[in-house]
C-alpha cells in the first residue's frame, strides 16, 4: 500500500510536471469527499466520454467542403472549455491552436491540429485510466486491510 | 454573531461547520441558496455542481437549456440564481438570461470559456448579473450570493416608493433599517432569503428582529413571474398596445392582487428589452405577437424632415392634432413625419387605441409628464421647449421630436389617451416641440384647458409619470428612422430659463435630473431639462393641448399628460419628474422619487454624486442617447434635439462630453441586470461630467 500510494503520487506529479494536467485537477480533487466517494473519477468518465462525441463532431465537420470554420471553432470551444474544466492542460492548449487555424481559415493547420488534439486526449486517457486504476486497487487494498 | 464566512463550508472534503448554532438558519447564510446550473458540458456541470454543494448551496443541474426553462417556469419559486452556460446547443445561453430575466426575474450568472473583455460586454449587456469565466474556481462561486441579495435589494427599493406601500413600508421608512430587502414577507419564504436579509441588514448580529416579522421598509417578496403570470402581463399589454402599456396600466389589467406596480414596472422593462433584442434579430419578430406591440422599425414613421413642412402635417387628419398647425405655424417643424403615419399614430392615440407603430414610446414618454407641464405652468403657460429654430433650419435634424425611448427606457403612462405618441414621435412630431415661433402659437386655452385636467390627473399623471423612464430621454427608438441631426443641445442643464429658443436644457442632465432635484432640473431622465418657469410653449406642449384640448383632455389625461410630458420632458420640474417609475409621486418627494427613479431605471448608482443614468436609458442598443452625439443617426440626434429644445446649431462640445460621460455611466452601470449598454469604452470624467451637469 504505502508503494502503491508513494506510486500514485508519482505519477500525478508526473502527469502535473509535463504538463498533463494543471490546477484545476487539483481542484477537482479536493472536491471529492465523502459523500462523493469517486467524485474525481466520474468526473474524468464524463470528460471522456463527451470528448469522444466530440471528437466524432469534429471529424465530422472536417470533412465537410468547404470547410464551416465557425461549426469548426464552435465545437473547439467546447473542447476546450470541457478540458479546462478538468485541468487537462495539453488538451486545452491543442484546442486553442485549432481554433487559432480556425480563425486563420487554415484547413491543413486545423487538421494538424486536430490530430494532436487527439493524441493528447489519448494519452491523458492513458495515463489516468492508470492512476485511477492504481489508485482503486489501492484504496481497495486499504478498505481490506481495515476489514480485518 | 456568526460571520458569514464561517457559514460556508469550502474546502475539499471538509464540512465546516456551520458555525455555531445559536441563530439556528441565520448562521448558515449564504447556506441553502438555490442555484440552477445550466451548461452542456457534463463534466463542468458535475465539477460545478460539486463545487456549489461544498457551498451549501442547493444545487441542480441541467444540460439543456429548454429543460433548464421548464423547470424554471414550473418551479418557478424553486430557485434564487442560475448560472448558465454561454454556448449551447439547443439555444444561445443569453437568449436564456433574457427569458429568465424576463419571466422569473432571477439573477443569472454567465459562465465560458471566453473570457475576453468583449464577450464579457456581452454578457453584461444582456443582463447578466456576473460573467465566469471558465474554468469557475470554487472562490467565485462562493460568492454568488451577493447578486442574488443584490437584487432583492434593489428590488425592495424599488417597492419603496411604490405607491403600493403598505404601511409597514411607512413604517419601516423611518427605521435605520430602511432599504433592507425585507424578509419579513419572506418568511414563508426560503429561510434562506429571510437569512440571509436578516444577516446582513443585522450586521449579522442575531437580535430579536431576526424573527420579527415588522416588514422592513423596502420589504418586497420577489415576484415570481410565472408562465401564467407573465402571459397576463403580455395580454395586458397587448390590449394597451406595447407602446402604451404603462405599468399601471398593465397593474389594473392584469388585477393580480399583490402585484404591485414597480414588479409591473420592472417586468415591462425586461420585456421591453427582450422585445428589443428580438426586434433587432428580426423586425417581425414581436414576443407577443400583436401588431400593436412593439415591433417593426418605426422607420416608416418616420421621414426625413424639412424645414417647414407644415403642408405634410397638414395634411394630418385635421383638428386631430392641433399641433400639427402649431408645428406648422412655428416654422419650424422639424420633423418630418409621413402625414398619414402621424395622422394615424395620433388617432389612435386620441382614441385611445393601440398604437399603431412602435414608435410612440417616444412620444409616449414625452407625453408622459403631465406634471412636468402642468408646474411648469405657473405662470399660467406651459413651458414649452423652444426648439432652437436656428439649428432646424434647414437640417434634416428635423427628426421625430420626442426622442423616443427605447422600448425598455420608456414606459407609457398613457392609460387612457393611449396616444400612439410613438409613431408621432417618430414621425417626426418634433414639429410640436421645436420652434420658438411654436411656442408663442401655443393656445393659452389649449394649454389652461390642459391645465385643468392636469389637476385631475395628476395622480394618473403622476403615476404615468413615474412609470416613464426617461420621460425625455432621446433615444430614438431602434426602429428610428435616421436624421442628420445636428443636435444643440444646450449644455447646461440647470436653471436655464427656458426662453425661446434657448432650451437651457441639457440631454444629459442626469445628474442633475438625479442629483440635483431643482427645481429646474428634470428629476427624472427628463433629456432635457427645462427650467421650470420658462418655458416658452413649444410646439410640443402646444400641441399637446391643441389636440388634449379637445375632448379627449378629459378623457384622456394621459395623453394631456403625455403631451405635457413632452413638454415637460424638456421642462422638467424636479418635483415631478421625481419618480420615474412607480413611485408614488403623490408623495411629492422628488428626493424619494428621484431616487424610485434611479432604482427603476438601474441608474447608475453612486457615480458623481447621483450621476445617474438610467440604465433604460442605456439599454437601447441601437440607440444610445448617451452616445455622442455624432454618432447617433439622424433621427435619434433630431429627437435628442427636439428633446433639447436647444436653440444652437451644433452640439456643444459640453454637450458631447456630456453624452460621453453618460455612455461612460452607462456602461458602468452595473444594476438593473446590467442593462446599461456599453457601447462605448468607458472614458468617463467624472469630473468633468458632474461639472457640466450642474453647470
Amino acid at each position: 500500500m504505502e508503494y502503491s500510494r508513494r506510486q500514485l503520487n508519482n505519477i500525478k506529479a508526473n502527469l502535473f510536471e509535463q504538463g498533463y494536467l494543471d490546477d484545476q485537477f487539483h481542484q477537482i480533487e479536493e472536491l471529492q469527499d465523502d459523500a462523493s466517494p469517486n467524485f474525481l473519477q466520474e468526473v474524468v468518465t464524463l470528460f471522456f466520454r463527451d470528448t469522444t462525441r466530440l471528437i466524432d463532431t469534429t471529424e465530422q465537420a472536417l470533412k465537410k467542403s468547404p470547410q464551416d470554420f465557425r461549426r469548426l471553432d464552435s465545437i473547439m470551444h467546447q473542447f476546450k472549455g470541457s478540458s479546462s474544466s478538468i485541468g487537462a492542460l495539453r488538451v486545452k492548449n491543442e484546442c486553442s491552436i485549432f481554433r487559432d487555424h480556425c480563425n486563420q481559415g487554415n484547413i491543413e493547420g486545423c487538421l494538424k491540429s486536430f490530430q494532436k488534439v487527439k493524441k493528447e486526449l489519448a494519452i491523458l486517457r492513458q495515463k489516468l485510466e492508470a492512476y485511477f486504476k492504481l489508485l482503486n486497487q489501492s484504496e481497495s487494498v486499504a478498505v481490506k486491510k481495515a476489514d480485518r | 454573531m456568526v460571520s458569514l464566512r464561517k457559514t460556508v463550508g469550502m474546502g475539499g472534503g471538509s464540512s465546516d461547520k456551520l458555525g455555531s448554532v445559536e441563530g439556528g438558519t441565520v448562521d448558515q447564510f449564504p447556506a441553502g441558496l438555490r442555484v440552477l446550473v445550466v451548461d452542456d458540458d457534463r463534466a463542468c456541470l458535475k465539477v460545478l455542481q460539486q463545487m456549489l454543494r461544498k457551498c451549501l448551496y442547493h444545487v441542480t443541474i441541467c444540460s439543456q437549456a429548454m429543460d433548464a426553462l421548464s423547470l424554471l417556469r414550473e418551479r418557478k419559486a424553486r430557485f434564487d440564481v442560475v448560472i448558465s452556460d454561454v454556448h449551447m446547443p439547443d439555444m444561445d445561453g443569453f437568449k436564456l438570461l433574457e427569458l429568465v430575466g424576463l419571466e422569473m426575474d432571477l439573477p443569472v450568472i454567465m459562465m465560458s470559456g471566453d473570457g475576453r473583455t468583449s464577450a464579457v460586454m456581452k454578457g453584461i449587456k444582456h443582463g447578466a448579473c456576473d460573467y465566469l469565466i471558465k474554468p469557475v474556481r470554487m472562490e467565485e462561486l462562493k460568492n454568488i450570493w451577493q447578486h442574488v441579495v443584490r437584487k432583492n435589494w434593489n428590488d425592495s427599493k424599488d417597492q419603496e416608493y411604490s405607491g403600493s406601500l403598505e404601511e409597514t413600508d411607512r413604517q419601516k421608512r423611518g427605521n435605520d433599517d430602511v432599504e433592507h430587502a425585507s424578509s419579513a414577507n419572506e418568511v414563508t419564504e426560503s429561510n434562506w432569503r429571510s437569512q440571509k436579509k436578516k444577516e446582513l441588514c443585522r450586521d449579522e448580529e442575531e437580535d430579536g428582529e431576526l424573527d420579527n416579522d415588522e416588514p422592513s421598509a423596502s420589504k418586497k417578496p420577489r415576484v415570481v413571474w410565472s408562465v401564467e403570470l407573465h402571459q397576463q402581463f403580455v395580454s395586458a399589454v397587448n390590449q394597451l398596445g406595447i407602446d402604451q402599456a404603462v405599468p399601471k396600466r398593465i397593474l389594473e389589467l392584469m388585477n393580480v392582487p399583490g402585484l404591485t406596480r414597480e414588479n409591473v414596472a420592472s417586468h415591462l422593462q425586461k420585456f421591453r428589452l427582450y422585445l428589443k433584442r428580438m426586434h433587432h434579430g428580426d423586425p417581425h419578430n414581436s414576443y407577443c405577437g400583436p401588431p400593436n406591440s412593439y415591433c417593426g422599425p418605426p422607420s416608416s414613421y418616420c421621414s426625413p424632415i424639412e424645414n417647414n413642412h407644415t403642408s405634410k402635417l397638414n395634411s394630418n387628419p385635421p383638428g386631430r392634432l392641433d399641433y400639427q398647425s402649431l408645428a406648422a405655424a412655428s416654422g419650424q417643424i422639424q420633423i418630418q413625419i409621413p402625414s398619414q403615419n402621424l395622422a394615424t399614430a395620433l388617432q389612435a392615440e386620441l382614441l385611445g387605441r393601440p398604437p399603431s407603430c412602435n414608435n410612440s414610446s417616444m412620444v409616449r414618454s414625452a407625453l408622459e409628464h403631465p406634471n412636468l407641464l402642468q408646474n411648469s405652468m405657473p405662470g399660467g403657460g406651459p413651458k414649452f421647449i423652444p426648439i432652437e429654430h436656428g439649428h432646424h433650419s434647414g437640417d434634416p435634424f428635423n427628426q421625430p421630436s420626442l426622442v423616443k425611448c427605447s422600448s425598455n427606457m420608456s414606459k407609457p403612462l398613457f392609460t387612457q389617451g393611449n396616444i400612439n405618441l410613438d409613431s408621432i414621435v417618430s414621425s417626426g412630431y418634433s414639429d410640436c416641440w421645436s420652434s420658438n415661433n411654436f411656442g408663442t402659437d401655443c393656445p393659452a386655452s389649449s394649454l389652461s384647458a390642459l391645465n385643468n385636467v392636469v389637476p385631475n390627473s395628476n395622480n394618473v399623471i403622476i403615476a404615468q409619470q413615474q412609470q416613464v423612464q426617461n420621460p425625455c430621454v432621446i433615444i430614438p427608438s431602434q426602429s428610428a428612422a435616421t436624421y442628420p441631426v445636428p443636435i444643440n443641445i444646450p449644455a447646461s442643464m440647470n436653471q436655464n430659463s427656458f426662453g425661446r429658443g434657448n432650451c437651457g436644457s441639457t440631454i444629459i442632465d442626469y445628474n442633475t435630473l438625479l442629483s440635483s432635484r431643482t427645481s429646474n432640473n428634470a428629476s427624472a431622465l427628463c433629456v432635457g431639462q427645462m427650467s421650470d418657469g420658462n418655458f416658452k410653449s413649444s410646439g410640443l406642449l402646444n400641441i399637446g393641448y391643441g389636440s388634449m384640448s379637445g375632448p379627449n383632455i378629459d378623457n384622456n389625461s394621459s395623453s394631456s399628460s403625455s403631451w405635457k410630458i413632452c413638454n415637460s420632458g424638456m421642462n422638467i420640474n424636479s418635483n415631478h419628474f421625481g419618480s420615474i417609475m412607480g413611485s408614488d409621486m403623490s408623495r411629492g418627494d422628488p428626493e424619494k422619487m428621484l431616487q424610485h427613479g434611479r432604482r427603476n431605471l438601474g441608474f447608475v448608482g453612486g457615480k458623481g454624486g447621483g450621476t445617474c443614468i438610467p440604465t433604460r436609458f442605456a439599454i437601447d442598443d441601437d440607440i444610445d442617447p448617451l452616445a455622442p452625439i455624432d454618432n447617433m443617426n439622424d433621427h435619434q440626434r433630431n429627437m435628442m434635439m427636439m428633446m433639447m429644445g436647444d436653440n444652437s446649431n451644433s452640439i456643444p462640445n459640453n454637450i458631447k462630453q456630456e453624452m460621453d460621460q453618460l455612455e461612460l455611466l452607462k456602461s458602468e452601470d452595473p444594476s438593473r441586470g446590467g442593462n446599461p449598454v456599453g457601447n462605448a469604452p468607458p472614458h468617463f470624467p467624472s469630473n468633468d461630467y458632474l461639472s457640466v451637469i450642474s453647470n
